[in-house]
């Protein structure tokens, strides 16, 4: 297979171009000024913006732990089903990324209007009208809505691969189900619990355009604070460049955090 | 093994339900008659006509399909030989550069494509000074010396994010792989080559079909990559809705993800299908009696085969790419004239720009941005690659201050003379050196009479609390400002630092005592039209377009005076395509394009001819009266404008003050 | 036997630092059935891909037919091979397996369909070329395996462990069906094994290996009844090894005791391994017995009882027929021919012993070598 090692040079080429060097441009542009040169000035300024770090994390970490409560068990229960019912829910789990996510969360915004379905159903009963939208709870929602999916099928990839004949044994070692499912299936599936909150926690913490549908402009969070540096209209690419690495470097600790439990895991494959 | 009960298959049916509710409202809303995502207006399929006629849709899911099909095309090749080159590594060099491969997986979206936009800015910079050495050593070629993001920058960015999937789905399969199975193909005679075509590859098919399925879905639904990648020249889908989101989405976008989702639905539900009968067949041939005793198999070893019209469909989608990249590089060969125009979400007759083809041949590439600060971003950035485009007054002069801005030729303009007098030399271009006018309006407040108890007639308004919860303030920090400095009774262009204190102040005191319910820029539209919010301030011609769809809402200039602007066409520094950048200004500046403009957007005209004619135009088409007090609001009367002032561009600390008040409003 | 086919003349295979093959000489005749044979990682699968062409000695040379090969890549080589766990193409048929190498050879159509179909049937299994590969049990796997390398009418077909993965019963019938196959085809054979029962039965020739090293080449019956060392006496079949003082020609002393026996050519003296084989040991009455011990183990074996005599501390495997019960004092006597003498090696005193004897310790051997042999990175 010696003649195979070449095959990765194209490869190695372009990740070096087209990752690493990039990367490498966010640093440098964090680290410097409007002028060019070394500053840590942008550094110094990003105490401004705790409020928004503390949101974006806070807001970031309640979508991680709903889609954990609700995808987990979706993934338990799928693994459990018949094998065709299987293949159609992850299937339709899929699917839904192909409606353009942009469009699912401005379906969200008809939903949860004042106006909205929601409203005027409950309207009939003479209840309400609750203010939905414009919310940090709509945010939340809007972020489980999306990410949603990517909890529940590395969980469930997981889950599918266990060999039955463990909670079998667990069976026969005297546990019953809750024991088995807390001792054996539960600890076992861990690194598709790990690998479902990073592909969750990631994108929630960094999100920019649900914030702006669902939260009314009022919930910035990190993920708005950046575009605005760069496309948005306070242009200032570096400190855009330093927000970005500061939340990097803050997702990369937590996930190296949390990896540290499921050491020795190999990540779960990913969809 | 037992199975659920109906409790936990009721929970499981609920979050199905939960990932598929606005699906399916989406799509019976794409059936509505009228324009609303709320309000049911009888079954049409209007919107599935009117969407072969939209041409930024069709032409941004022309893009998204060819970026997504490139993009994965590639990926996959490039991914395939990726992962068998890994497989051959020693195990230390493979997890370095798995990390590595991980990166753009486990990385935000927003840090990958912003590190991508400031790599590709930094590229740009450094090409420019390279080609300008090299046409200066030699004349041979010349290089071009003015690179923007666009498709190629986007296809990278795809690409680079795609590989990733595409690697991790073929690297298991090549773990799997028996290794002695490429022994015994070169046993058998093979050569390297022929055992990797004929052996690895059939053997890895399923991994590499669901890495490409991946990679495609990925391309498809991704937005935030692509629109820090892929400046504005080549929208995708996604940022055409985005842009949307930010006003009315159009419901034609409704139709057109409800084609692609009932697409990507009837595929899937044939594999389905298909597997299923292949299964039967197999476990049909397997029960057949064997003539010799069969010995006990060995289920485990048992995969699931992709069916191989998959593997077609991959191949036929491959063939697709290649093909479209040829007539794309043939489309490009043809160079038709063209010109880039950039203006503002719903800001023209579109009919104008076909027209404006037809007779001067010149290709129309008619992007949009949503605000003048975004812009301003776009431009320093790099991203857009324009020739004409139209930002408001202050911002105008802000682009002459810092040299971007090209001077008009104005004897290519004959149309120029229509404009009306005192819409030249404004204090934004003095000597009117570098600008055509293209709309002008007043900024006020629209608001639901319904929801009101009195007609709304003050800025106070805007911060009272007896309709809290109710007002939508602008998302953009001069008009806002603009607001609360009116209201305090000072001068809208004040650069008095204590005065904008105040000015801001006031804004968040209001927000802190929960008077708004969003800051909005168009999604207004959405939330007047619905009567979520009973006032918000906005711009006068966007007020006709909303009371179209609610007849409840009123619109009214503040007793304490307002901002009254002009947005005018105006072409970058070094456009690459001057000429036809002034006949599209000449074209847009005739009498006939502002009446049509004008009708379409409900801006008023600069244009004096136009302006006079308008009422009988209305009269004309749609035979009726158009009534005064409406005339009045789109081109509001001298005494009106006697109240309002324009913007000017603010000094330099005043723009870092703005920019720092605004931001803490937004983190407060 | 007739004329020699491959050489391999001092070949040398090293992995970083460990020596896998060490400086092996080796050569093999015309349709002959040679067997390599030794415990896991003993070499004798790299020796198998050296042949094959799929490993190329770190020093040393490979001649076939007397020319020299030894940088010839596989596909160029009239050599086919039989994989361990078959390497069957899961995403073709069986007709297309079998005619894999006939197409890469360009071979026309109509002879292919005949070819696959004589190949298919000389394994048993004719008109299977419809059926998926994932549809036959393992035997019959093996068997598609076997037409698949034999189409291609090789000089020499090479087999790496092909029974290994298949059960008792079905290896024993897959034994007689494979000798019967290389006489039919009459080529040469070349089969890697752990498994020494498989190799007595099938051979023509045994080559016993141990770290890289041949360590005895012969007939079946020479290995059996001439083993070089101790490591050949334990390998093949189950071995006494006592030290003994060969005292002259035909007269070797044990215990303190003479016994005499059939070999010679020793220096007098000379420290040597005696083997004994547990079939060639008579029980006798105590007081009839050269010399004398205690039952300590007995098992019931079917045809015979295995029992474990301590003599003076050291412990006797006795194949008999007659039952002795455990505690009983028992004499043995030992005839001549039964008693074979060894000069002393780096074997010595490793084997022979029966004091931690365990029925487990084929089954480990079994699984160490499936694992060991079966990676190669």
């Amino acid at each position: 297979m010696n003649r195979t090692k070449a095959f990765t040079i194209p490869y190695v080429v372009w990740m070096a171009i087209f990752v690493v060097a990039p990367i490498i441009m966010v640093v440098i542009y964090a680290f410097s000024g409007a002028d060019g040169g070394f500053t840590l000035a942008n550094f110094a300024s990003m105490g401004d913006y705790t409020v928004v770090f503390v949101r974006s994390f806070r807001l970031a970490i309640i979508a991680t732990v709903i889609c954990l409560v609700i995808g987990y068990p979706v993934a338990y229960l799928l693994s459990r089903e018949g094998a065709r019912f299987q293949r159609l829910a992850t299937v339709l789990i899929m699917l839904p990324m192909w409606m353009n996510f942009l469009l699912r969360t401005y379906a969200w915004m008809a939903i949860l209007e004042n106006n909205g379905l929601i409203n005027q159903f409950l309207g009939l009963f003479g209840l309400g009208p609750f203010q939905m939208i414009d919310t940090q709870g709509a945010v939340v929602l809007g972020m489980v809505y999306n990410y949603l999916p990517f909890m529940i099928l590395p969980i469930y990839s997981v889950i599918i691969k266990l060999d039955h004949s463990l909670v079998e044994a667990a069976h026969d070692l005297g546990a019953n189900s809750v024991v088995t499912f807390l001792r054996v299936i539960l600890p076992l599936s861990l690194p598709g619990v790990l690998s479902g909150i990073t592909m969750v926690f990631v994108p929630s913490v960094s999100t920019f355009a649900i914030s702006t549908m669902l939260g009314g402009g009022t919930e910035f969070l990190l993920g708005d604070l950046i575009e605005q540096q760069f496309l948005g209209g306070a242009y200032n690419p570096q400190l855009g460049a330093a927000i970005a690495l500061v939340m990097m470097v803050i997702v990369v600790l937590c996930m190296w955090v949390m990896n540290r439990f499921g050491e020795g895991e190999e990540q779960a494959v990913v969809l | 093994m037992k199975k659920n009960s109906a409790l936990s298959r009721a929970f499981t049916f609920l979050v199905f339900l939960f990932l598929y509710a606005p699906i399916i409202l989406l799509i019976i809303f794409s059936f509505n008659q009228n324009n609303s995502n709320v309000v049911w207006g009888g079954f049409s399929l209007n919107w599935y006509r009117e969407l072969f006629h939209n041409r930024i849709i069709m032409r941004s899911l022309y893009t998204t399909l060819l970026v997504s099909l490139l993009a994965t095309v590639i990926a996959t090749i490039a991914g395939t030989f990726a992962a068998i080159g890994f497989y051959g590594l020693r195990r230390r060099t493979r997890n370095v550069l798995n990390t590595v491969n991980n990166i753009p997986m486990m990385n935000a979206d927003i840090v990958t494509g912003v590190a991508m936009c400031l790599f590709f800015v930094a590229f740009f910079a450094g090409w420019k000074d390279f080609a300008l050495w090299f046409n200066s050593v030699q004349t041979l070629f010349e290089l071009p010396t003015r690179l923007t993001l666009g498709f190629p920058t986007l296809l990278i960015a795809h690409i680079t994010f795609n590989i990733p999937y595409v690697l991790l789905s073929v690297s298991p399969k090549l773990r799997q792989l028996d290794k002695n199975m490429i022994d015994a193909a070169l046993d058998l005679g093979c050569t390297w080559f022929q055992a990797f075509w004929k052996v690895i590859l059939p053997q890895i098919k399923p991994g590499i079909v669901s890495g490409a399925l991946t990679a495609f879905t990925m391309s498809i639904d991704d937005f935030i990559i692509s629109y820090f990648t892929a400046g504005s020249s080549s929208s995708t889908l996604s940022m055409t809705i985005y842009g949307m989101t930010k006003k009315r989405v159009s419901p034609e976008i409704n139709a057109i993800s409800t084609l692609l989702f009932v697409t990507v639905l009837l595929l899937l539900a044939i594999i389905n299908i298909r597997e299923a009968r292949q299964e039967k067949l197999a476990l049909r041939q397997q029960a057949a009696p064997a003539s010799l005793p069969a010995a006990a198999g060995n289920p485990g070893r048992r995969k699931p085969r992709a069916p191989s019209w998959l593997a077609k469909a991959a191949a036929g989608i491959a063939c697709t790419g290649v093909l479209a990249t040829a007539a794309v590089g043939a489309f490009q060969n043809t160079r038709q004239p063209v010109v880039n125009v950039c203006s503002w979400g719903e800001y023209i007759d579109e009919d104008l720009i076909t027209q404006f083809e037809e007779e001067t041949g010149i290709l129309v590439n008619y992007q949009t941005v949503e605000s003048n600060e975004a812009l301003y971003s776009l431009l320093k950035v790099g991203a857009g690659d324009y020739d004409v485009i139209v930002p408001s007054d202050y911002m105008i002069s802000q682009l002459i201050e810092e040299g971007m801005l090209e001077k008009l030729d104005y004897d290519q303009i004959p149309n120029f003379s229509l404009i009306g007098e005192q819409f030249r030399n404004l204090p934004y271009d003095p000597t009117n050196e570098y600008t055509v006018p293209y709309t002008w309006g007043t900024v006020g407040i629209i608001y639901n009479t319904t929801m009101v108890e009195e007609p709304i007639t003050s800025w106070g308004a805007m911060f009272d609390d007896k309709y809290a919860g109710e007002v939508l303030m602008f998302r953009n920090s001069r008009d806002a400002m603009a607001t609360a400095l009116l209201y305090l009774g000072y001068d809208l262009n004040t650069t008095d630092e204590a005065q904008l204190r105040e000015a801001a102040g006031l804004i968040a005191d209001a927000k802190s005592r929960g008077v708004y319910q969003a800051f909005v820029m168009d999604e207004i539209f959405l939330k007047m039209e619905g009567g979520n919010a009973a006032i918000g301030a906005y711009y006068a011609g966007d007020y006709l377009t909303a009371v179209e769809n609610n007849p409840d809402l009123a619109f009214v200039i503040p007793e304490e005076g307002s901002n009254w602007f002009v947005d005018a066409m105006c072409v970058l520094k070094d456009a690459p395509h001057y000429n036809e950048a002034m006949a599209w200004i000449n074209f847009i500046a005739s009498t006939e394009a502002n009446l049509r403009n004008m009708d379409f957007i409900w801006y008023a005209s600069p244009n004096k001819e136009a302006l006079e004619q308008y009422p009988a135009y209305y009269e004309a088409l749609y035979e009726e009266e158009l009534d005064q007090e409406t005339y009045d609001i789109i081109a509001a009367p001298q005494e009106v404008l006697d109240r309002c002032q324009s913007y000017v561009v603010l000094p330099k600390e005043t723009r870092r003050l703005y920019n720092e008040l605004w931001i803490k409003l937004g983190i407060q | 036997m007739s004329k020699e086919l491959i050489r391999l003349s001092d070949c040398v295979v090293r992995f970083d630092d460990e020596i896998i093959l060490d400086h092996l000489n080796l050569y093999i005749n015309d349709k002959e059935f040679l067997t390599l044979l030794g415990p896991s990682g003993c070499g004798k699968t790299t020796t198998l891909r050296i042949i094959g062409g799929f490993l190329t000695p770190t020093s040393g040379d490979v001649f076939f037919d007397g020319q020299r090969c030894t940088d010839v890549p596989p596909h160029k080589r009239r050599v086919n091979t039989v994989f361990q766990r078959y390497a069957l193409f899961t995403h073709l048929n069986i007709f297309e397996n079998v005619a894999f190498g006939l197409r890469i050879a360009k071979t026309p159509e109509d002879e292919i369909a005949r070819r696959v179909e004589e190949a298919l049937e000389l394994v048993n299994l004719p008109g299977y070329g419809k059926r998926r590969v994932e549809s036959l049990s393992g035997g019959q796997q093996q068997r598609v395996a076997i037409a698949r390398a034999i189409v291609n009418r090789p000089q020499v077909l090479l087999l790496d462990e092909p029974l290994a993965a298949l059960d008792l019963k079905l290896r024993k019938d897959m034994q007689v069906e494979l000798k019967r196959i290389q006489r039919e085809v009459g080529i040469t054979f070349v089969y890697v094994t752990h498994d020494q029962e498989e190799a007595l039965t099938m051979s023509d020739t045994v080559v016993v290996m141990d770290k890289g090293n041949i360590q005895q080449i012969g007939t079946p019956e020479d290995i059996y009844n001439e083993p070089k060392n101790a490591f050949v006496a334990d390998f093949i079949g189950e071995s006494n090894i006592i030290d003994g003082i060969m005292l002259e020609d035909k007269v070797v002393k044990m215990y303190g005791k003479k016994f005499p026996c059939l070999d010679g050519g020793f220096a007098q003296g000379e420290p040597v391994d005696v083997v004994i084989r547990p079939e060639d040991i008579d029980i006798v009455p105590v007081d009839q017995g050269q010399i004398t011990g205690t039952v300590t183990e007995v098992t019931f074996k079917g045809m015979h009882y295995d029992i474990i005599v301590d003599f003076q501390g050291f412990k006797w495997l006795i194949q008999t027929t007659d039952y002795s019960p455990e505690g009983a004092r028992i004499g043995v006597k030992i005839d001549p021919d039964g008693i074979h003498i060894m000069r002393k090696s780096r074997y010595s005193g490793m084997f022979g012993d029966y004091s931690s004897y365990s029925e487990a310790y084929d089954e480990l051997n079994v699984d160490a070598d499936a694992v060991t042999e079966g990676s190669d990175e």
